[in-house]
């Protein structure tokens, strides 16, 4: 009985992981057949990019901040507190700034994404939209997909600039020291590699949480519950793809670029 | 009800080949089969009623017909063409001809009236705004709710809902209607609303149809009464008339135990069919 309950469940996460990947599949190859919903995808980026830059401007300011004071107290027992904008503009523009990023839009959006097409999907505005022929897909997901892949790309910028200008304050304002060494630092120091490992990430994690943010709500079953369930999952599976996709592009990145 | 708006000519009939053909179809999802080798036809003209209690596999048909849902086994054939072997962007365009009312109206709650009955034209065509507009207001005048045409969904009683829904249905001047439960949890009076504008369209446009219901009285009602569209009203059919373009089908968990016309039904010696009218 217990090895039948494994067998099952086994299957169906293989089979939902292969559901996800046509799905995802389709939805990018979508962009490159007509008919395209640009009017969508316009409206799309203005939800996803504009709704969300409150969030992205606060936390990257405040991801910053706390970068900036932690490794000041850390760089003080070296003596090397001079490197703090560099150590700030690496992490940020490295890592902080494409996975909390992703992270807060993943939050916000992915749910959201979920949700709405979770709600569609149980009273069949989806069942009615294709029975109108005009498939959903290319409809509901495709311009989701892509705002969200453009919007993280200039909201992940924005989150690093924030997050510098974090570094900024509290090594001017709390630790008392010299802005232009930290200014001149954080740009002495950066890279061509550290800023295309920066901007690569965004576009992949954009597209993670939208297609899964999309992916739960399309398969939502089981009503307004169904609906909720669906929201969490996508949030935590969004999320936790986001970092553990990191890891796998750092990786990779790295290899590449050798720093 | 607003003045009778003739949204197309009506259709003619000569055609004999079936507008819907299911050949020995079943389904299952995770269970037991929830429809098991189902075989009938629509007739161009014809109004088919599909009766059974709820959770028999009404809706489910209905799904299969227009290729939202694929069958276990079996044939579906849609204007003759067998969709069971079509992709789904293959699907669209038949879909396209065919009008769907569901359940609970399924309006996009996030859009117009105005757009909601004009979606199809919207997506799937460059119709000038104007032209659009035109054919939303006809569509609406049909179903008596013009004045809806600004309001959002949320602000529209069931019934009128019902009604966007089916004005959203005949738009495109489909070839065939799928009505699911038209009108399921409504009242009597809005009931016999809803059932009138499916009888107009029977009547006034001939589209061939297939209503699922589980109220007798709608079946009966559509059964013993035609349009008069000089009054703009259904009436009577003379006593012991009833519209031989209308007949029945039942489902009994998930099989087909009746197929034939009023008279059929009510001198079955099927148990089933018996207790149900009953």
């Amino acid at each position: 009985m217990a090895f039948n309950r494994i067998d099952r469940t086994a299957r169906q996460t293989v089979l939902t992981v292969q559901d996800y990947w046509l799905f995802a599949g389709r939805a990018l190859l979508n962009l490159f057949r007509p008919p395209v919903y640009w009017n969508d995808f316009l409206l799309q980026s203005d939800i996803i990019g504009v709704g969300s830059m409150t969030i992205v401007l606060l936390s990257g300011f405040f991801t910053g901040c706390v970068l900036a004071l932690q490794s000041a107290a850390t760089l003080a027992a070296f003596g090397a507190t001079a490197v703090t904008g560099q150590f700030v503009s690496l992490s940020m523009i490295k890592e902080l700034g494409p996975v909390l990023t992703g992270i807060m839009v993943s939050g916000r959006n992915a749910s959201s994404m979920a949700s709405e097409l979770g709600s569609m999907v149980v009273t069949e505005q989806v069942d009615a939209m294709r029975a109108l022929g005009v498939d959903p897909l290319r409809k509901l997901v495709t311009p989701r997909v892509f705002a969200s892949i453009a919007m993280l790309f200039f909201l992940t910028i924005v989150s690093d600039a924030c997050g510098i200008l974090g570094g900024a304050a509290v090594t001017v304002y709390l630790n008392h020291q010299n802005g232009t060494q930290y200014f001149h630092m954080a740009y002495e120091r950066l890279r061509y590699p550290d800023i295309v490992q920066g901007l690569v990430k965004p576009l992949i994690f954009g597209y993670i949480l939208s297609s899964v943010g999309c992916f739960y709500g399309m398969r939502t079953i089981g009503g307004t519950q169904g609906v909720g369930r669906s929201t969490i999952s996508a949030v935590v599976s969004a999320s936790v793809l986001i970092i553990f996709v990191d890891f796998l592009i750092t990786h990779v990145l790295l290899t590449l670029f050798g720093r | 009800m607003n003045a009778p708006s003739i949204l197309v000519a009506p259709k003619p009939l000569s055609d004999s080949t079936p507008v819907v053909e299911l050949r020995r179809v079943s389904i299952a999802f995770d269970g037991p089969p929830v429809l098991e080798d189902i075989s009938f036809t629509v007739a161009p003209g014809e109004t088919r009623i599909l009766l059974g209690p709820a959770g028999v596999g009404k809706s489910v048909l209905l799904k299969l017909i227009n290729g939202l849902l694929l069958p276990d086994r079996g044939q579906v054939l849609l204007f003759g063409e067998d969709i069971t072997t079509l992709k789904e962007n293959e699907l669209f365009p038949l879909r396209a001809r065919t009008g769907m009312v569901f359940q609970e109206g399924a309006l996009f709650d996030s859009l117009t009236v105005r757009d909601n009955v004009a979606y199809q034209l919207i997506q799937n065509s460059t119709i000038p705004d104007e032209e659009i507009d035109r054919r939303v207001r006809q569509a609406l005048s049909f179903v008596g709710l013009e004045q809806t045409f600004p309001l959002y969904p949320d602000s529209l009683s069931g019934g009128m809902r019902r009604r966007v829904a089916i004005a959203r249905a005949l738009i495109n001047n489909p070839e065939l209607i799928l009505y699911d439960s038209p009108t399921g949890g409504l009242d009597p009076v809005t009931s016999a609303t809803i059932i009138e504008l499916v009888m107009k369209e029977r009547d006034v446009h001939r589209t061939p149809s297939l209503l699922v219901t589980h109220r007798l009285q709608d079946a009966f009602t559509l059964c013993t009464h035609r349009f008069d569209a000089a009054r703009n009203s259904m009436v009577d059919l003379p006593q012991g008339k009833t519209d031989p373009g209308t007949t029945f089908l039942m489902l009994e968990e998930g099989r087909l135990i009746f197929d034939g016309s009023l008279h059929d039904l009510l001198h079955t010696n099927n148990q089933f069919v018996r207790e149900f009218l009953e």
